[in-house]
């Protein structure tokens, strides 16, 4: 996208597409104008009703059940969806898991998917889509997490796992420059199906609000909007990137926010 | 996206470089840009002509940053104009390179003054209008040097570093209604750094050293402001945004 003015007719792909954070990324590309394919995981009727949105947009949304996790399904997916698209300009690989391990004896298989939910499986969708990247001279937004940055005892493997993406970004960067632009997005509590349980609890959801400075959730539209800049061409400059979502939390220390 | 329509956003430091950049793309996107200016009267009308010719008002405002009477009244003038401010972009800097023995008190007073006194100052003197706005925000501007480190200029990076910290102490401070955030730009071919962009060597040390290969343009930086100024950013607060091409990542 670097030598293009605006993401319309744009070539997107997202995995972890249907719901959630991914869903309104999706959607932010469809109203951008931007052709899109993404994939989903195992409820393809909640699939569905994403792609009728898009296509209600008068784009066009490839869409197909695909394990994200998976290296060998994962590059499947990316050629099938440039074959789709007819190549690709931006990869946001955004399938994720829900974080509630804890730090006791966490099992090696959870260790496992883990990692290979929020690390491995976005490598291989990433390396995957690098030729038709760098053809395009496109850009990859990983989607990390506040808690790769701050400790989370309460969600160890989870953590650690998004540290990892973090740091993939930077490499990437590095290793895919000049043609490619590799950023990641760091949401803290976003509204979602993944966080519903504690959404849904009165005292989890106002403590929420406590701690973060901005004194709300994070919607999924608050990361879309941060998807779209860091792939549009006004961040042509940015690379290696980490754009925080959180309304403040990575600020709230906990001496920091009393009075 | 990114719209600012009906917005009105002052820009210090806005007659060259950086902010004038930021000036012109915040117009395209709409708002109401008071344009700020130190020395250059011509070249502040030149970037109020263009705004205008846009199809967004803008009007120039001059003061010495590093004053802080002028900064107030720059602030009370700009507060008139439209009888609102719902943002601020704090642009006007100056840049120094001595060596650590080279820095006399003068020069030190100057650039604290300018870069570090002049953003908090500028902020201050904003936040009886910020207050009264709904969607009030605060963009700073440091600089990569304002986290990673380089030979020469030490009283310009202790300043970027305390605009780096200010941002987020401004951030909490300020939240929930006012968000603050701050760019990070990396070198940037602008006035500030001609003696370095026009020594062909530096020139070509520094293309090598950015992943992307190449010398920032102010036009590079802009785009983000505009992103963090708008609605669609209504829950980023206390970031530092690098923009500098990769060229710390290692």
């Amino acid at each position: 996208m670097n030598d293009r003015s605006t993401l319309a007719s744009a070539k997107v792909l997202v995995t972890g597409g249907s719901r959630g954070i991914g869903r309104a990324v999706v959607l932010a590309f469809a109203r951008a104008g931007a052709e899109i394919a993404f994939s989903y995981r195992r409820d393809s009727a909640i699939a569905r009703s994403t792609a009728q949105e898009v296509a209600a947009l008068g784009r066009r949304a490839y869409h197909r059940a695909s394990d994200a996790a998976d290296p060998t399904e994962a590059a499947r997916f990316v050629r099938d969806a440039a074959d789709a698209l007819g190549g690709l300009d931006v990869v946001v690989p955004n399938a994720g898991i829900a974080p509630t391990t804890g730090f006791e004896g966490v099992e090696p298989a959870r260790w496992a998917e883990l990692s290979s939910t929020l690390l491995v499986g976005p490598y291989a969708t990433v390396d995957a889509a690098r030729p038709y990247l760098r053809s395009s001279r496109g850009s990859v937004v990983l989607v990390g997490s506040i808690a790769g940055l701050r400790a989370y005892p309460e969600e160890l493997p989870y953590s650690a796992a998004k540290a990892g993406l973090l740091s993939l970004a930077r490499s990437l960067a590095l290793a895919y420059a000049p043609e490619v632009r590799v950023n990641a997005v760091a949401p803290g509590w976003v509204h979602s199906d993944m966080t519903r349980t504690l959404y849904d609890s009165p005292r989890g959801r106002a403590a929420i609000e406590r701690t973060t400075p901005r004194g709300r959730w994070g919607e999924p539209d608050d990361v879309a909007a941060a998807v779209l800049f860091l792939a549009s061409e006004g961040a042509r400059f940015i690379t290696g990137e980490t754009l925080v979502v959180d309304g403040g939390e990575q600020l709230a220390w906990r001496v920091g926010m009393l009075r | 996206m990114f719209d600012l329509s009906g917005r009105v956003v002052l820009v210090t430091g806005a007659s060259r470089g950086i902010g004038r950049a930021i000036a012109l793309e915040l117009g395209r996107a709409g708002a109401a840009v008071a344009v700020h200016y130190h020395h250059r009267a011509d070249r502040a009308s030149e970037v109020v002509n263009t705004i205008e010719g846009l199809g967004a008002a803008a009007r120039a405002f001059a003061a010495d940053i590093s004053d802080r009477g002028q900064v107030d009244a720059l602030l009370r003038a700009v507060g008139e104009w439209k009888g609102r401010l719902d943002g601020l972009v704090t642009s006007a800097g100056i840049f120094r390179g001595p060596s650590v023995e080279e820095v006399d008190a003068a020069d030190w007073t100057e650039l604290i003054a300018t870069d570090l006194e002049g953003t908090f100052r500028s902020v201050q003197a904003a936040l009886p209008y910020l207050r009264r706005s709904d969607q009030a925000a605060i963009v700073t501007v440091s600089s990569v040097l304002g986290s990673h480190p380089a030979v020469g200029g030490v009283p310009y990076q202790a300043a970027k570093g305390g605009i780096e910290q200010m941002t987020r102490a401004l951030a909490i401070e300020l939240a929930p209604a006012i968000r603050v955030n701050a760019v990070a730009p990396g070198f940037i071919r602008t006035d500030i750094n001609r003696t370095g962009h026009e020594d062909p060597t530096f020139h070509d040390q520094v293309a090598r050293a950015t992943a992307l290969r190449r010398w920032g343009e102010p036009e590079d930086i802009a785009p983000a402001v505009r992103y963090l100024l708008s609605r669609e950013a209504d829950w980023v607060t206390g970031i530092v945004l690098g923009i500098d091409g990769g060229i710390a990542l290692r």
